[in-house]
């Protein structure tokens, strides 16, 4: 029987993460003491835990496919096919904020994650998406620098925000 | 008994200064709000908020999250019952017979039952915290430290095997936490353990970070991909709020019934509120003399599972408080607020933060009554948030969620981080694999290690204090029991 393609990745990665933490685990030092365990006990238990979970999924997955799993079509799960756009625009919009968040600051970095998202959940009008995210990050930065004290990046809006008084 | 009573007075008087009133009122309000909103639960919220923590002072800080814990509860049977698209999955079982209820024209008593029933439940669970929670003091100040591996190992066990629909993933789910609980400095020697020599890993991975990039990234790029385009219909909410005299009559007994079922399946740690949901759901659809009408919106069925998953919800306090033990990913985050102010919830929490504790318990019955208003007469507002359009819904999540990440430590390696356990989320959303194991083991990982330890510390290295300690071995027995029989079940069947 031939296994489905994700489920036989992903068995294979639980796996290997196993394996991975198995070898850092023999890099650190035993127990010591009257306890005799030292801080490589637990990594043991989780490597071999991981192993055989993944070994066990593996054999699920290459008799019959993972037992009591949700339908693999969409439509059988009330679902449109996946939409590989959407998660495009939702990855781009967080890329965008770690980019911009240190060098533009929040507001801006915000306004770009909030259009981006917008955007790949099918909204086609991005001024008023960019409009509603900047609105959204001034109150936040303001809600957070002013109230809370807990300091945001001002960025390339520091001269505004700056001359405001913040 | 007139001890608890008088506990309870001074935590009233703490409850009931104006900023914790207040503090009580927004997390109330917030929950609901977050609780109405598709696709966002309790957790999330309560993970994005915990950032705030470090500004506010502990008591007031937990009165607001205890707020958003079951305001969301609260919230979620609203959108189950409008748009059929349950807010949490302690709801599902209400949208079996709620949106029925809703498509007949009857939104108005199905959100009416809901709403009384949840408080029902809520105060009488939250009368049972008040008088339980003593006894398991007296109990759990004789354990030590072999006593509460047992009970982490027990609660392990019933929130990765025994919930959800498969023992292998439900398991696989609590090892990544686990492991993801290994890496930092291990508090006990100092040795840093898969760090790579990445600062930012050196304290550990933050479960804000971990909660927020499975719940808001990997849902919302789960959604997007998959349900973003559909058309979604609600109900109109028309008619009369009001229950009828017989609808009255078929909601109370559920309600009580639904109570005596949810509140022990939160308080031993039996994890989840969507088990006891069920369980009421059938033991309505059993009970009652219109059996005809299950599956067409009867009325014990919206009644007895709205009041189940809030004793439930609420019965969990106990555990978490008593022996600082998380049965839901919610409590679990609580769990990590408690942490943040350095205070680590167990028996002796009721002596050291007696205010704390007590205001908090106290907090519980106020809170119900606001909701009871916040949800009956204010059902319109909240109605009206449903209308926020997809994009501008997720779009708001996802800012809420990275500021939630970046305001720990300012870093953008934490946002990096986020966005590969949104992959992870996306990836375990799709395959069925559940995400509140990994939360739990994340955060009560750590803690059963250091209780391991310690017991073998004691013993000298004998690993046989575990079964040799009567409580010890019969929660470990229970827990072996839990897991193998199913196995076993299965193997049989297939035979």
């Amino acid at each position: 029987m031939k296994a489905k393609p994700a489920e036989f990745i992903i068995s294979v990665a639980i796996v290997a993460l196993g394996a991975a933490v198995a070898v850092g685990t023999t890099r650190l030092s035993g127990g010591g003491g009257y306890a005799r365990i030292g801080p490589n006990a637990a990594p043991a238990v989780v490597a071999g835990a991981l192993i055989l979970l993944g070994l066990w999924l593996l054999y699920e997955a290459l008799s019959g496919g993972w037992r009591n799993a949700i339908a693999d079509s969409p439509e059988a799960r009330g679902e449109h096919s996946f939409l590989t756009s959407a998660f495009v625009w939702v990855s781009v919009g967080l890329f965008a904020e770690m980019l911009l968040i240190d060098r533009a600051g929040f507001v801006l970095a915000q306004a770009a994650l909030f259009a981006c998202v917008a955007r790949g959940f099918g909204s086609i009008r991005p001024a008023r998406d960019s409009a509603i995210g900047v609105v959204l990050g001034l109150g936040v930065f303001l809600f957070f620098v002013k109230f809370l004290n807990v300091n945001l990046p001002a960025g390339w809006l520091k001269p505004i925000l700056g001359t405001a008084g913040i | 008994m007139a001890d608890t009573f008088h506990l309870l007075l001074h935590g009233f008087s703490i409850a009931l200064t104006p900023f914790n009133i207040l503090w009580g009122l927004i997390g109330v309000i917030l929950g609901t709000f977050i609780g109405v909103l598709p696709g966002v639960g309790p957790a999330l919220t309560v993970a994005m908020l915990l950032p705030l923590t470090v500004k506010l002072d502990p008591t007031g800080a937990l009165i607001m999250f205890a707020g958003i814990y079951y305001g969301a509860m609260y919230g979620g049977s609203t959108t189950t019952i409008l748009l059929n698209t349950p807010g949490e999955s302690a709801s599902i079982a209400t949208a079996l017979e709620g949106n029925l209820m809703a498509k007949n024209g009857r939104a108005g008593p199905a959100l009416a039952t809901s709403a009384i029933g949840s408080f029902v439940a809520g105060t009488i669970a939250t009368v049972l915290v008040t008088m339980l929670a003593p006894l398991v003091i007296e109990v759990a100040l004789k354990f030590g430290p072999a006593e509460y591996f047992a009970l982490m190992v027990f609660a392990f066990t019933t929130v990765s095997a025994v919930i959800g629909s498969s023992t292998v993933r439900g398991l696989t789910s609590l090892f990544l936490g686990l492991f993801l609980g290994t890496i930092g400095i291990d508090g006990q020697t100092g040795q840093s353990r898969f760090a790579f020599g990445v600062p930012e890993l050196l304290d550990g991975i933050d479960v804000v970070v971990l909660a927020v990039g499975l719940f808001a990234v990997g849902e919302a790029l789960y959604v997007a991909a998959y349900s973003s385009r559909l058309e979604e219909k609600i109900e109109q909410l028309k008619g009369s709020l009001w229950m009828s005299k017989e609808d009255w009559k078929r909601s109370w007994p559920a309600w009580l019934r639904a109570t005596v079922i949810g509140f022990p399946f939160g308080s031993i740690p039996a994890g989840g509120a969507e088990i006891p949901t069920f369980l009421s759901y059938a033991t309505e659809k059993k009970l009652t003399k219109y059996p005809q009408e299950f599956g067409k919106g009867a009325i014990e069925g919206v009644a007895g599972p709205e009041a189940a998953n809030n004793a439930s919800v609420t019965g969990a306090l106990v555990p978490l408080l008593t022996l600082g033990i998380p049965t839901s990913a919610t409590a679990a985050i609580l769990l990590s607020a408690f942490q943040n102010y350095g205070i680590q919830p167990g028996p002796l929490l009721f002596q050291s933060q007696a205010d704390l504790v007590w205001g908090l318990i106290a907090s519980l019955y106020i809170g119900n009554v606001l909701l009871l208003i916040l949800n009956l007469p204010l059902v319109g507002i909240w109605v009206k948030v449903l209308t926020i359009p997809l994009p501008l819904l997720y779009a708001g999540i996802l800012v809420f969620a990275t500021l939630g990440a970046y305001s720990l430590h300012q870093s953008v390696v934490d946002l990096l981080t986020l966005y590969v356990f949104g992959l992870l989320g996306f990836v375990m959303r799709r395959w069925d694999i559940p995400v509140a194991p990994a939360i739990i083991g994340l955060i009560l990982g750590p803690l059963a290690e250091t209780q391991f330890r310690r017991a073998l510390a004691i013993s000298q290295g004998d690993l046989s204090v575990f079964i040799t300690q009567p409580i010890s071995a019969a929660v470990l027995g229970v827990s072996a029991l839990l897991l193998i029989v199913p196995l076993v079940f299965s193997l049989v069947r297939r035979a």
